[in-house]
């Protein structure tokens, strides 16, 4: 199967590279043939249904998960069982998740230290002013002494990307950061999120914010049973969507 | 059957010194089954199979057996099984004490073994991709975030062990050891007096159980501050940034620094 493409000549560096890569869960094919290449400084926002593949996708780029088959480059470095590319990739890319994930025995302002101080080795001293730096840069500096389950789930989110952030990464994956969210506590992530974007991270996003994705995503990508089956900007992504399964998934969520 | 008062202030001093055998026995074998049994638990939890067989396998024999049995085959067979007569292991297993501490841990740390299995697997997949996430090596999240929580999980079922152990101990004279229940039956052979020497070790007991207990669960709320109510974890988190010093009033402060 063809994938949909409108590509846009793109000069800037290759920041991840991913061919031909295939993922099983036993006997399910999770990703079937997937090719994407973000360049530095792109956003680039993935979606599609459940089960479609996009967080597999993701976490392949971090190694979360291990592709079985094809290549993932990601700044140069390619993935293999090398624990030490491993370590390097991941000191490179940071990660939002779903579930927030912060360690709940330690203080907002322990939570952002604890990689700097164990994987950069940064004193004490150096470690705090960074943390503080980030959290007052997603606004919730004010809650450092906190333990996370003193603070909202907005909060908790913002505390995640500034965390991931301390590792002063150069890519930044979401893994719908915003799902598990009530509606009021939304916006301030996303505004977070669109913060980020203006300064210029590469950034890929699965998220079903649709208004996020009009509003930064370079490009759009749309999955659907381990494929990618549309990849576009995402002014056609949304206005003229191509393949009939991308219609009829936008038909569906944009009410 | 009455309470004799004067022969249970008689017997206190030898009691004492039963009541610290106990206290030094049960410590070692906590120490020593810690020691055990969280490399135990990781084998149990390995992706190598002989390895986590072999864990399992000691787990189900040691689980499995009377702490009594162990006790004797220990210090009666041993010696004997492995030719250890003489030298090193020779001297280690004709101190009664040493067997006992032995015969105790290998039973307490298949217990235990179980419990800090139970808690690294309660700990939430989540963290531990997120610790993985930010770059972090293995080591560090097995000692900063896995086992940190999977000792605050297993704490209270580990409690109930360090207690059910305290108390196991008083069979240790059946290989010689005078420990408290052993001191206050001296007291009860010398005198032909069962009741008091025997009460006067349960109060014994008692009270380091009751001790132990209040220990842990201190223990258990330091740990947990961040689950704890409002109150008291906002005192925890002004502690632990402030430092102990009491508030002093503005004045004494600056005299302070001065």
């Amino acid at each position: 199967m063809s994938v949909v493409a409108n590509e846009i000549a793109d000069e800037r560096p290759i920041a991840v590279q991913i061919q031909g890569v295939d993922k099983w869960f036993g006997s399910f094919q999770a990703l079937r043939q997937i090719d994407l290449d973000v360049h530095k400084g792109e956003k680039i926002v993935i979606c599609g249904p459940s089960g479609s593949g996009k967080s597999t996708l993701i976490r392949c780029i971090n190694r979360l998960e291990r592709h079985d088959r094809g290549t993932v480059v990601v700044n140069g470095i390619e993935l293999s069982d090398s624990a030490r590319a491993i370590l390097d990739v991941r000191r490179e890319v940071g990660m939002v998740f779903q579930q927030f994930n912060l360690f709940p025995h330690l203080t907002i302002l322990e939570n952002c230290m604890l990689a700097p101080r164990l994987a950069l080795s940064l004193s004490r001293a150096k470690a705090e002013a960074l943390a503080m730096r980030y959290l007052a840069r997603v606004h919730v500096a004010e809650q450092a002494s906190k333990y996370p389950a003193q603070l909202s789930g907005g909060q908790q989110q913002r505390v995640a990307v500034a965390r991931a952030l301390c590792m002063e990464p150069r890519i930044m994956l979401f893994d719908e950061p915003t799902s598990s969210l009530d509606p009021e506590l939304i916006k301030e992530v996303l505004e977070v999120m669109e913060e980020l974007a203006a300064d210029g991270m590469t950034m890929i996003c699965v998220t079903h914010e649709m208004g996020f994705a009009r509003r930064v995503a370079d490009r759009c990508a749309f999955m659907d049973q381990g494929q990618i089956v549309e990849i576009a900007a995402a002014k056609p992504f949304f206005e003229a969507p191509r393949s009939p399964r991308l219609r009829a998934f936008l038909a569906q969520i944009l009410h | 059957m009455t309470f004799d008062l004067a022969l249970a202030l008689h017997s206190l001093p030898v009691l004492m010194h039963g009541l610290i055998v106990t206290i030094a026995l049960a410590a070692c074998v906590l120490v020593l089954g810690m020691m055990i049994s969280i490399p135990m638990a990781l084998a149990r939890t390995s992706r190598h199979k002989p390895i986590a067989w072999a864990a399992a396998a000691y787990v189900l024999f040691f689980r499995g057996t009377p702490a009594m049995i162990l006790l004797f085959f220990v210090y009666f067979g041993f010696g004997q099984v492995f030719g250890a007569r003489d030298g090193f292991l020779g001297a280690l297993f004709s101190n009664a004490f040493l067997c006992a501490v032995i015969g105790f841990a290998l039973n307490h740390s298949s217990y235990v073994t179980e419990i800090v299995r139970g808690g690294l697997q309660s700990v939430p997949r989540g963290l531990v991709e997120a610790a993985a996430a930010l770059g972090i090596e293995p080591r560090d999240v097995f000692l900063r975030i896995r086992l940190p929580l999977a000792i605050r999980y297993g704490l209270k079922a580990y409690q109930n062990d360090v207690i059910l152990l305290t108390k196991a101990t008083a069979v240790v004279s059946i290989i010689t050891v005078v420990d408290l229940t052993g001191a206050a039956n001296a007291v009860f052979y010398d005198t032909y007096d069962p009741f008091t020497p025997l009460l006067t070790a349960a109060v014994f007991y008692w009270v380091l159980i009751n001790a132990i207990r209040v220990g842990l669960s201190r223990l258990d709320a330091w740990l947990n501050v961040h689950l704890a109510a409002d109150e008291r974890r906002d005192l925890a988190i002004q502690i632990r940034t402030e430092g102990l010093a009491p508030a002093l009033p503005a004045g004494q402060l600056g005299e302070a620094a001065e």
